[in-house]
């Protein structure tokens, strides 16, 4: 029997999820068994003078609703439903995990999802594709949560009205009609910049049948500035790819490839991390340089950072073109750039001494000038085909959002479909988008949310989330990802390849027909049906077609055209008032995850900010502008400016951020939206209202205090590090000399060895799990802790809560700066609890909820914890996370209501929890385990398959943290510290593996590997690189105010060097 | 009960300097010490009685609304967060155990070493010490996460399995707060005996009849039954005088076995046991001083008493001073840098002003009770009084507190504030106490009446010969 992909019909009101097919008939004995514990009768065995006949009659109501009756009945058509007919390898209890992708804008992520019993919990990397190796970032890790939201779009909504699926459709049926008559003339699709081979089937297939449909592609966060580079420095069709892992210097110019620009993808990560890989003295490690005007990750973990505005940065690129083509021509040319000429000198010169394994990368926001300026880079230092490759990837060109514009204002368009993306909110200002929709007859809009550009549309459409659709895509290396749904839409949506085919006048496909039928056309030719059904089963399982990845394709720069390019673009003059950014979000993307809570509430990874944006500016700016943000008495007051540019102007929050370019301001995108659920409602300004065009940065704005303080709510009040040796980093020149230094630091070092006065129980167990984290290849992403997140059931607790100190995340990354306020350097370290051997929490504890295991976890019974806190004030690493509040049980806003408040978490949200895990109640203690219920899990797997033989240890490194599988820098290391042959024992054995606080004789279970840095030793500045543990422990460091460094010339010019 | 027994040879010069001062001014008889005293009881309650009562039943009220909330809500309801997580509700248990000392202190120590003077004060300093104590085990009751599962503190057997952990010092703190009250509980009622017995003598009323009758136990002052009294006293005394030591010891464990910068200190102990009593007897006197005026006992509680109290402030307050300069010093001679930030962030950092407050009400007030003018000035010494019961609630707010709010990791670093919560619980139990109290001087003698006879010459069995009897009162 076939299986049919459908839900059974839905009635009148748009569809539900049901949990089981009495549900669906909706019997009033339903609806009575559905209030009662037990059904009708059951409560009447209790009753004096049950009749036999009672007692039968009650047994066989009792067998039909527990479905033993059903499961002989044979229904003409089968549908989905839970388990009346089990797929044989489900176990109830048990996860199941299947293989999809994530579409992202710039190649698709492939992913494992965990499935419970039909409800995917928890996203992973695929680990057998190149492009994940099983991690996977926030956005990938939060999206589990967007499939939960209970905000999201649940019935076809006609000019703001319910409507119905069938109307839709009635109404696509007479548009068609006009399509046809005028060969789609008026007709225009708006869709993102996914890539989907069977959408752009059904494109050709809606091509040739209104041949002059406009099709227009819009990614406001991926503007194509590096496209059209791309295809002036090495001709068209063509997408570089970065060999990080080949690479021993890297320039970043303004390419936050580490973070959330998504330059190189997760690949890259792992390619570049991977280089910083340091086991003993005398291994190798890559150097990064980077120039940029706001502190990102890749500046945080750049062995040499400029800061420059961003309109400056294509003027360093090309100041080193011009050095670097010196040493290639053997001249030496003059070099003019906001730079100091020694660091463009000895950059260039170190480029050019490592060329063909250099690498330059220019960021998304830069103009397509300084990607070419990149290319001529990379051609003359001979990086071309070493560690800048190329791969085909054939697009239709499509016109943009502008042309589509420009359609409208013509009165063109008649009918536009958008098919994802929210326009009406972040389409460029100049465009005055709004408008334009308006003036379209029928606007239809496909999306998840009804969000601002459904307001303006005639049609909503409810779309099924990536998770409950069947799809297909590309991954950044070309190869074919596969997306299968691991539940039926929760809400009805459809998907948008459904869409496409039923506005194609094709019937909607059944499950995955229309993505088995373009893969039949790639993988299906000249093989028969068997052999086929084998590959597209293996498609499905693997989530990828496997050696489909495009190969590369040798190219090289064409100088001449990039120069006449170049000459045709003058460089902005560092220029008049103030510069602003227009910066992607860690948290918002360009504003489609704002209504995840997840993302709102995990700090940005360098300015610790929570649920909302800020206008970022240097020190030396803010004070020169009279701003300040500062922190009064645990909470950040943050003055509030109207920032004007060209006749527009938004109010924004200002935060002060250290090491940022003067000049400058940066505002991150994605917030400030007006209709948007309750999660994103009200937080934070709207920056695309300022932003013409595709820029990433303009010039000459206009900033005026408004007089008004916002309150911020930031998770890390303090950024110094006190002269403690918590993060402890050295150059790698000092490391080879002294392979022990790190264990120098500070007066740690200068401690009596530690002496125990008490006999430590044994720890004495086959598996001693412990953690190791390389905090030189940590970039402080924070997948890591949205992953711990869905692992573990961890609520949120919004603003208000985190200004007071109370989120709940269990892992978290700690951000020091190092040295001046002005131009510091950045450290990352990701704290979880410690699992000491000799925990402090443990001792303090008056009922012995928090107690040792024989594995060395320090864990907790929820159940015994009566919430005295005093673990929390004896842990010193501050790990341990309190419920103030009913988190888990109680609406946000209504949290000092008690029984009063509202009760309501969406039901749809608790599907989310892991089962294996439990939810926390109010006044109880929590904190990280290790994940011990996949420690457990390993264990009965190993104990069942180990049967009565003695082979009862878990295989090494089989078992992962949630923390670990996500890290796509692999910098944390878990396993089994007894088991010699496991990674985690080897690493702990590292010359520069040193405990935080160690000397207060915890014991902990989880050590990091010291910061490296690699500075270029002829850089300005170089000798103080990754010397910030070093200067401290001698007492004549930075001091610990970052504001006691040496004061900045405010001016870009003298901007950049590090003291 | 003997007096002092100076020699009877001494010149007269030399036996004026030497003379004590008389405990009980202006001749005062038995007569007059039972009729005034009993008097208090079972005269109509004046109107600022039933105005105070009434007013301070309501704040009282107020902590129990407070805890219900609390209760219904979630602890979040204080200002707590992370890495605050004991604030005022901590701060307020010890600060009400504090005060709970002076108490037993008084009836207990001051009894064995037959300090006199004690009698007039320590009915009611007993008094005050239980609804100190019962003040200060609300916080610990209510300041958990899930009350309802607070009797997992307790040791009695469950099918879990699961016992206490002897290891933690919250415990230790269930059982030194548990057997200090109820051991100054029977102490106490054992001293209200013989005065109870009185009062159903002297009583009217049907009521009163049954419930002093029930209460005094048959009391019938036989020398059977003294001779039983003061063995019992004795005993309880001994078993008391321990305690006072023991409980602020254990009390202070909460904090000294932490390995907190600034709480792990093996000073603790004797610094928290001189604050209790430092804080205990400027209690005292903030209650007594009014009573004093109020009732009309300026014979029973002389000029004496309150020198003598004024001098145990100025002791233990430099002891106090003294442990606060001595952190400092120990805090810089460890060489540890952590220990050494955490007491530079308390006299510099945010919670400076608490840090200020502590010593200038602890440490600089009570100086000027060196000067006897101070001394005899009942303002200045209500002045100063006042300064110390805010100074020791600083000084627990300055360690839980500012210990909290910066320890290892800055990364972690937080600053706490209360909410409206915080305060209304607090001012609720300051009303509970005040209630109590006042319930106390209403319906029970809050002077020793016997106790007090039993220093008149009168009961001086030589008869007014030698220092004490009845010519030395003129």
């Amino acid at each position: 029997m076939n299986p049919s992909f459908l839900h059974p019909p839905a009635d009148a009101t748009g569809k539900r999820y049901w949990r089981s097919l009495e549900e669906t008939a909706d019997t009033p004995e339903f609806r009575e068994w559905l209030e009662r514990e037990f059904p009708e009768g059951a409560s009447e065995l209790e009753m004096d003078g049950m009749s036999r006949r009672n007692f039968l009659r009650v047994m066989s109501a009792s067998l039909a609703l527990a479905g033993i009756g059903l499961s002989g009945c044979r229904r003409p058509e089968a549908h989905l439903v839970p388990y009346t007919k089990t797929p044989e390898w489900l176990v109830p209890g048990r996860n199941l995990r299947y293989a999809t992708f994530m579409p992202r804008r710039r190649g698709g992520m492939p992913l494992h999802v965990t499935t419970y019993n039909g409800r995917p919990t928890k996203i992973e990397g695929n680990p057998l594709h190149p492009c994940s190796g099983g991690a996977t970032d926030t956005f990938a890790q939060a999206s589990v949560l967007e499939l939960y939201d209970p905000e999201r779009s649940r019935a076809y909504v006609k000019n703001g009205a319910a409507s119905s699926e069938a109307a839709f459709f009635a109404e696509i049926e007479r548009l068609r009609a006009d399509w046809a008559a005028d060969r789609g003339r008026t007709l225009a699709f708006l869709v993102d910049g996914t890539d989907s081979p069977t959408r752009e089937r059904l494109r050709r297939l809606l091509q040739a049948k209104y041949p002059e449909a406009v099709w227009c592609v819009e990614e406001p966060l991926s503007p194509g500035h590096d496209v059209a580079a791309c295809e002036i420095a090495y001709g068209p069709g063509l997408i570089p790819a970065f060999q990080f892992d080949k690479a021993a210097v890297v320039l970043s110019l303004d390419c936050d490839f580490l973070g959330n620009e998504d330059e190189g993808g997760l690949a890259a990560v792992r390619a570049f991390t991977g280089g910083r890989k340091v086991e003993k003295p005398g291994d190798k490690m890559n150097r990064l340089y980077a120039v940029e005007s706001r502190y990102t990750l890749t500046g945080g973990m750049a062995d040499h950072r400029l800061r420059m505005p961003a309109n400056q940065i294509g003027a360093v690129a090309s100041a080193l073109v011009r050095e670097i083509s010196g040493f290639a021509s053997g001249g030496k040319p003059p070099v003019e750039s906001g730079a100091s000429p020694a660091w463009i000198r000895e950059a260039a010169r170190d480029l050019w001494d490592h060329r063909r394994r250099a690498l330059v990368v220019a960021g998304l926001l830069q103009p397509p000038v300084v990607h070419v300026l990149a290319a001529m880079l990379n051609e003359v230092l001979g990086n071309t085909g070493n560690t800048v490759k190329f791969i085909r990837r054939e697009r239709a060109p499509a016109p943009g959002l502008a042309q589509l514009a420009a359609r409208i204002r013509e009165g063109k368009v008649g009918t536009l479909f958008i098919l994802g993306g929210n326009p009406a909110y972040n389409a460029p200002a100049d465009l005055g988008w709004e408008k334009l929709q308006g003036s379209v007859k029928t606007v239809i809009r496909w999306g998840l949310h009804e969000d601002e550009t459904s307001a303006r549309s005639a049609w909503h459409v409810p779309a099924a989330h990536y998770l409950e659709a069947w799809g297909d895509g590309l991954a950044r290396d070309g190869s074919l990802l596969c997306a299968q749904p691991m539940i039926l839409p929760l809400w009805g949506g459809l998907s948008e390849i459904e869409l496409l085919a039923r506005i194609a006048g094709l019937p909607r496909p059944e499950g995955p027909e229309a993505v088995r039928t373009t893969f039949r056309e790639r993988a299906g030719k000249g093989s028969d049906a068997f052999a086929f059904d084998q590959a597209w089963e293996r498609f499905v399982h693997d989530g990828f077609l496997g050696e489909s990845a495009a190969a590369f394709v040798a190219r090289r720069a064409d100088l001449r055209r990039c120069a006449d390019f170049v000459a045709a673009h003058p460089m902005p003059a560092a220029g008049e008032g103030i510069e602003l950014v227009f910066a992607p979000d860690a948290s918002a993307d360009d504003g489609r995850c704002l209504n995840n809570a997840w993302l709102q509430e995990v700090p940005d990874p360098v300015t610790k900010l929570t649920w909302e944006n800020a206008a970022l500016v240097s020190p030396a700016t803010a004070r020169a502008l009279g701003l300040s943000s500062r922190n009064v008495k645990g909470v950040l007051n943050s003055d509030v400016v109207r920032i004007a540019l060209g006749g527009r102007f938004v109010e924004a929050p200002v935060l002060v951020a250290p090491g940022h370019a003067n000049h400058s301001i940066t505002l991150p995108l994605g917030y400030g939206r007006w209709k948007v659920g309750k999660v994103g409602e009200g937080s934070g300004f709207n920056a695309w209202a300022l932003r013409d065009g595709t820029a990433g940065f303009a010039l000459g704005a206009r900033v005026e205090r408004t007089g008004r303080v916002a309150k911020l709510a930031v998770t890390q009040e303090h950024g110094a590090m006190e002269g403690r040796a918590l993060v402890r980093e050295a150059p790698l020149k000092i490391f080879e000399e002294d392979p022990e230094c790190v264990d120098k630091m500070t007066d740690e070092a200068h401690m009596p060895p530690l002496r125990s006065a008490y006999e430590h129980p044994k720890m004495d167990a086959p598996h001693q799990w412990a953690m190791s984290i390389d905090l030189n290849r940590c970039t402080g992403c924070n997948a890591c802790v949205i992953a711990c997140q869905s692992e573990n059931n961890i609520p949120i607790v919004g603003k208000d809560q985190v200004a007071k100190g109370r989120e709940m995340h269990w892992i978290r990354l700690d951000r020091y700066y190092a040295g001046s306020e002005d131009d510091p350097a950045l450290l990352a370290q990701p704290v979880t609890c410690m699992q000491c051997e000799n925990a402090p929490c443990e001792t303090v504890c008056p009922v012995n909820a928090t107690v040792h295991s024989e594995e060395g976890l320090n864990v907790m019974a929820y159940n015994r914890c009566v919430g005295t806190r005093y673990c929390s004030n004896n842990c010193p690493y501050k790990v341990r996370r309190f419920n103030f509040f009913d988190y888990n049980r109680r609406q946000l806003d209504s949290l000092y209501l008690g029984p009063l408040g509202s009760k309501g978490v969406a039901e749809t949200v608790k599907m989310q929890k892991n089962p294996n895990v439990t939810v926390r109640m109010r006044g109880v203690m929590e904190k990280c385990t290790f994940c011990v219920q996949r420690l457990e899990e390993a264990k009965i797997d190993q104990k069942v398959k180990a049967g009565a033989s003695p082979d009862v240890l878990v295989p090494t490194d089989s078992v992962k943290t949630a923390c670990q599988q996500v890290c796509p820098a692999q910098a944390i290391v878990f396993g089994n510290q007894a088991d010699p042959k496991s990674e985690v024992a080897r690493v702990k054995k590292f010359p520069h593996d040193y405990g935080m606080l160690a000397y207060l004789n915890v014991r902990p279970r989880v050590t990091y590997l010291a910061k490296l840095r690699n500075p270029n030793p002829r850089m300005p500045g170089a000798d103080q690189v990754g010397m910030s543990s070093l200067a401290e422990a001698h007492g004549h460091g930075p001091s610990a105010s970052p504001a006691a460094g040496p004061p900045q010339a405010p001016h870009p010019a003298e901007a950049g060097r590090r003291p | 009960m003997m007096s002092n027994d100076t020699p009877l040879t001494m010149p007269d010069a030399a036996a004026e300097m030497v003379r004590r001062r008389p405990l009980v001014l202006h001749g005062r008889g038995y007569r007059w010490i039972t009729e005034h005293i009993s008097g208090i009881t079972e005269r109509r309650a004046p109107k600022w009685w039933w105005f105070a009562t009434v007013s301070s039943g309501l704040l009282a009220l107020l902590a129990a609304a407070m805890f219900t909330y609390l209760v219904a809500t979630g602890v979040g309801v204080w200002g707590l967060n992370q890495p605050v997580s004991w604030a005022w509700d901590i701060t307020n248990f010890v600060f009400w155990i504090g005060i709970g000392h002076a108490g037993t202190l008084i009836s207990a120590i001051l009894f064995l070493t037959r300090q006199k003077w004690r009698t007039s004060i320590n009915r009611s300093a007993e008094a005050m010490t239980l609804f100190a104590v019962m003040c200060a085990g609300l916080f610990p009751a209510f300041h958990v996460g899930r009350v309802w599962m607070v009797w997992f503190l307790a040791p009695v057997p469950t099918p879990m399995g699961v016992w206490q952990n002897f290891r933690s010092p919250l415990l230790w703190d269930v059982f030194a707060v548990s057997t200090y009250f109820t051991v100054s509980i029977i102490f106490w009622y054992t001293g209200l005996v013989p005065d109870l017995a009185t009062l159903r003598d002297r009583a009217k009323t049907r009521l009163r009849k049954m419930f002093f009758g029930i209460f005094a136990l048959g009391w019938r002052g036989s020398n059977r039954q003294w001779r039983h009294y003061e063995k019992a006293y004795l005993v309880l005394a001994g078993i008391s005088t321990p305690l006072v030591l023991s409980v602020h010891s254990v009390v202070s464990f909460d904090f000294a076995v932490s390995i907190l910068p600034s709480w792990h200190t093996t000073i603790f102990p004797p610094y928290f046991v001189a604050g209790a009593i430092f804080g205990g007897f400027a209690m005292v006197l903030t209650l007594l001083l009014p009573a004093r005026a109020i009732f009309g006992l300026h014979d029973l509680i002389t000029p004496k008493h309150i020198d003598n109290m004024c001098k145990i402030i100025l002791l233990t307050g430099s002891i106090v001073g003294y442990a606060y300069t001595m952190e400092f010093f120990i805090a810089w001679y460890s060489g540890n840098p952590f220990e050494r930030f955490a007491f530079y962030n308390r006299a510099t950092g945010p919670y400076q002003w608490a840090f200020l407050g502590m010593i200038s009400c602890n440490v600089l007030a009570p100086q000027f009770f060196w000067f006897k003018r101070c001394r005899r000035n009942l303002w200045v010494i209500y002045g100063v009084v006042m300064c110390v019961n805010a100074g020791m609630w600083f000084e627990r707010f300055v360690i839980i507190v500012g210990g909290l709010h910066r320890d290892f990791l800055p990364s972690s670093w937080g600053y706490f504030k209360p909410t409206w919560v915080d305060v209304c619980t607090f001012a609720g139990t300051i009303g509970f106490f005040v209630f109590l109290f006042l319930i106390f001087i209403r319906f029970l003698p809050m002077i020793t009446m016997f106790e007090v006879k039993a220093i008149l010459p009168e009961a001086n069995p030589h008869h007014g010969h030698g220092p004490g009897g009845r010519e030395d009162r003129r």
